[in-house]
């Protein structure tokens, strides 16, 4: 277990910028802090060996450490509906699809203290006004659109509960259920409406909705069912309403956070914790698939009891970077109550300043995107076919126990939420526990069995090892600054997974690679998904997993489009940037088990490829390493030209053989037939991969994720090192690479 | 879920498994341990690292998100090799019925 955990609010920072720590207790009394460098972090007795540096930066003394929750759920808050006169007779209707109903008491929407729809634990509506209840007989249905209301009329004390499910085989619309009450309901004057959630009388958010909400309206008349239905069904006819208070067209605004009140009072408001928007909406039957197209039709929110975005703790110190600190990855680390073994450390970027160059000319790429995709993921724990995938019993680190006791903690692009709909959005807003040095994940293969950030630490270790000067960069840095950063350098070296990109980033480091500059992919499974930020909410990712790629979930039909940005979500391959254009190689099979080595191949001979094998001998190489013991492995690239891999491009080796867990993507698996499996599909291997661009470029590709895990081997004295430094040092060489004519 | 049924007859498998539970397995192995490490449980067997690298605790993972880890009482591995094993033959008790050793010494 954790007993302290905390986060950064950038993952980020260049020297002089102040950087804001937050704490949070779970058993601990007090902690300190200090600044670390982080140079290795895979602790495997087999490795290189733990290490980091201490930076003299003072944080401080002991601290209190201080509880603070995790506070999951999104929801609309329009706040300001004091500004309306005092409510009489009213109306308040919305048309809502759940999408779990397990017994939960839920919120459809709130007026706190005067009156609100909700779910009970029978799945029935429920209106409350005044301290009357009513409950319909009509229990909700995850398979259908309601059109839900409660209205009260002063001059007849009729309190009315309405339900209409629409059955979407139906070819008319079913009769609603309408339940009612002669009561008193005194005027009242509400300063909020909620949708989505509650408000506790402690003034905190609670019973979250998991479900779709659409238009939600508000009147000052009672309204019969029938009449809303066809006033809803219209919200360019209902905003001439009269009796109206207040219209919420979700489908405005629909990349902001901002909720746009369609009446006149101009009532609006904003999402709490990212739920998804652009999502289809009650009148979508397929009409269109791009909700840029036709946004009427995305007028639907969906809420998950389960979305976080910001966790919101209050800042425990800031730290303010030197100036004069060399680019790297660093960590504030928190030693609770005096114990080292549960030090906690929140790993983040200093990168070079933005306004002058570092004057290094090699940059260790960060992956952000890649990290924040895995953020807290539950891999091992929530998908049973993890095991199958790795060939083995799953393990759980410590940090996998707190991820079990706290999935408020919001969770990764791999998970499903509660009702099975795919989790579309990652925020480093939050501790992310995995963004660690030390922790074991599940995927990393027998041996080391770290992943991402720590795995990504053979690398930073071997630049260490080989004194190797160097710049790191981010994912977010690269999406804001494009090629501006990246021409500050000969070469740039990427992680072992770098698997999420932006559109900005794609171009950004394919501009890189045609004027001049040189790549290192180091990796496996790279430039793959499609990823978007948001610009009205920095430090969250959307991912949208449409079509094909291998993936936990799908977005639903006709919610392939991203929310953030409109662009096309799933592979990059189905979106004109192949990974084989930038790297030579593209995503062709996983396993988690063990590795292989590469077979070098006759091109390998080519005088082009000379200086990379200087000093290498053999057949086979990188036949060791802590990722399985091989060097291709875990998620492997192939070179496949009808793909787009340069004509040009030498397959210098390949590996020959996987285990039969490696099985093929489902992009290329169009007709499933039992033998692509890595014993007996030629497919299914990791091509070691270089071509010279147009520009005196060139790049080199592992197309194995393993590949770094085997740099490691022998504290970095082996043949794998070597033929990466050769590399490293030549693409660190400004001489013009020659583009081979053919 | 699950359409195939470990039995006895799969005690070759268990053979091959137990000289070698990490690595290439013939598809019959594949196919039990598919069985194995499958959806159809109520929980799983996992590894709770109490020292990386060095020991581990046996645990049951429910299905349930966020459910509580089980400890298994006085079952600690210091080799991960082990530690399949000895999963390998307690799924195999669940399912056959029947201690795995036992019947590989009478099938030897």
């Amino acid at each position: 277990m954790l007993p302290i955990v905390g986060y950064t609010n950038k993952l980020t920072v260049e020297p002089g910028e102040t950087l804001d720590v937050m704490v949070s207790s779970f058993g601990a009394k007090s902690y300190r802090a200090d600044f670390r460098q982080i140079i290795q972090g895979d602790t495997n007795p087999e490795g290189p060996g733990y290490k980091d540096k201490l930076v003299a930066l003072d944080l401080g003394s002991d601290r209190p450490a201080l509880e603070k929750p995790f506070r999951p759920g999104s929801c609309v808050i329009v706040p300001g509906l004091d500004a309306l006169p005092p409510i009489k007779d009213f109306t308040v209707a919305a048309v809502v699809k759940p999408t779990l109903l397990d017994g939960r008491m839920r919120s459809v929407l709130s007026l706190p203290g005067f009156a609100a729809i909700g779910i009970d634990e029978n799945d029935q509506l429920t209106g409350v006004a005044g301290g009357h209840a009513l409950v319909t007989s009509t229990q909700l249905s995850i398979n259908h659109w309601h059109i839900v209301s409660l209205s009260y009329c002063a001059a007849t004390q009729n309190l009315a509960l309405s339900v209409a499910k629409d059955l979407d085989g139906a070819s008319e619309p079913s009769l609603p259920e309408i339940v009612t009450v002669k009561a008193e309901v005194p005027p009242g004057n509400p300063t909020e409406c909620i949708f989505g959630a509650s408000r506790e009388s402690d003034g905190e958010l609670a019973g979250f909705f998991d479900g779709k909400i659409d238009r939600p309206a508000f009147f000052d008349t009672a309204l019969a069912p029938n009449t809303l239905r066809h006033l809803l069904t219209d919200l360019s006819q209902l905003r001439r309403q009269r009796s109206l208070l207040g219209a919420w067209d979700f489908s405005l605004k629909m990349t902001t956070q901002t909720i746009c009140d369609v009446s006149p009072f101009l009532l609006h408001g904003q999402i709490h914790n990212a739920p998804a928007r652009a999502m289809t909406g009650w009148l979508w039957k397929g009409q269109e698939l791009d909700w840029k197209l036709r946004p009427d039709l995305y007028s639907a929110i969906h809420f998950h009891s389960t979305d976080m975005y910001d966790a919101g703790w209050e800042v425990d110190f800031s730290v303010t970077i030197p100036d004069d600190l060399k680019s790297g990855v660093y960590s504030v680390r928190l030693v609770p109550d005096g114990d080292e073994d549960a030090a906690y450390y929140c790993v983040f970027a200093v990168r070079p300043p933005r306004d002058r160059a570092s004057g290094n000319t090699v940059a260790f790429l960060f992956p952000t995107c890649s990290y924040m995709a895995y953020a807290n993921h539950r891999l091992g724990m929530d998908v049973p076919g993890t095991e199958i995938g790795m060939g083995r019993a799953v393990e759980l680190d410590r940090h996998h126990m707190f991820l079990q006791d706290n999935p408020g903690i919001g969770l990764s692009v791999y998970e499903t939420h509660d009702d099975e709909t795919g989790v579309f959005h990652s925020s480093r807003l939050r501790p992310i526990v995995d963004l660690q040095p030390k922790v074991k994940s599940f995927l990393g293969g027998y041996g080391s069995n770290i992943w991402q950030f720590n795995a990504d630490t053979h690398i930073l270790g071997w630049l260490d090892a080989i004194d190797q000067d160097y710049d790191v960069i981010t994912d977010e840095d690269m999406h804001e600054d494009g090629l501006r950063l990246l021409q500050r350098y000969n070469v740039i070296l990427t992680g072992t997974h770098p698997e999420y990109y932006t559109g900005n980033m794609i171009e950004a480091m394919q501009g890189f690679t045609d004027r001049g500059g040189r790549l290192m992919y180091l990796g496996g499974n790279g430039f793959y998904w499609v990823v978007s930020f948001n610009e009205d909410m920095p430090g969250i990712m959307e991912c949208r997993r449409s079509e094909a790629g291998i993936r936990p979930w799908e977005p639903g039909h006709g919610q392939f489009y991203h929310g953030f940005t409109g662009e096309y979500g799933g592979l990059w391959r189905r979106n004109g940037r192949p990974p084989n254009h930038l790297c030579g190689v593209g995503m062709t099979s996983q396993g988690f088990d063990i590795s292989e080595p590469y077979v070098v191949s006759p091109e390998a001979s080519d005088p082009r490829a000379a200086f990379i094998f200087d000093g290498v001998d053999g057949t086979r190489i990188g036949g060791f390493g802590l990722a399985g013991g091989g060097a291709a492995g875990l998620e492997v690239d192939r070179a496949d030209q009808a793909q787009g891999t340069p004509e040009h491009a030498l397959v210098l080796a390949s590996s020959t053989r996987h285990t039969d867990i490696y099985l093929m993507t489902p992009e290329d698996l169009l007709d499933p037939t039992p033998d692509w499996s890595g014993t007996q599909a030629d497919i299914i291997r990791a091509d070691l991969t270089f071509f010279e661009t147009i520009g005196g470029g060139a790049v080199f590709s592992t197309g194995s994720i393993a590949w770094a895990g085997s740099m490691a081997w022998n504290g970095y004295d082996n043949h794998i090192a070597r033929m990466t430094k050769n590399v490293l040092r030549r693409f660190d060489d400004k001489t013009a690479f020659e583009y081979p004519r053919r | 879920m699950a359409r195939y049924q470990i039995t006895e007859t799969d005690i070759p498998f268990a053979r091959e498994f137990l000289a070698q539970p990490i690595g290439y397995h013939s598809p019959g192995l594949q196919r039990v341990l598919n069985r194995m490490r499958g959806a159809d449980w109520e929980f799983k067997y996992v590894l709770v690292v109490e020292e990386r690298y060095a020991r581990w605790r046996l645990g049951r993972l429910a299905k349930k998100r966020g459910a509580k880890v089980e400890m298994v009482d006085d079952v600690t591995y210091t080799d991960l090799l082990e530690a399949e094993r000895d999963i390998f033959k307690r799924r195999w008790k669940d399912l056959v019925g029947q201690d795995v050793e036992t019947l590989l010494s009478q099938s030897s």
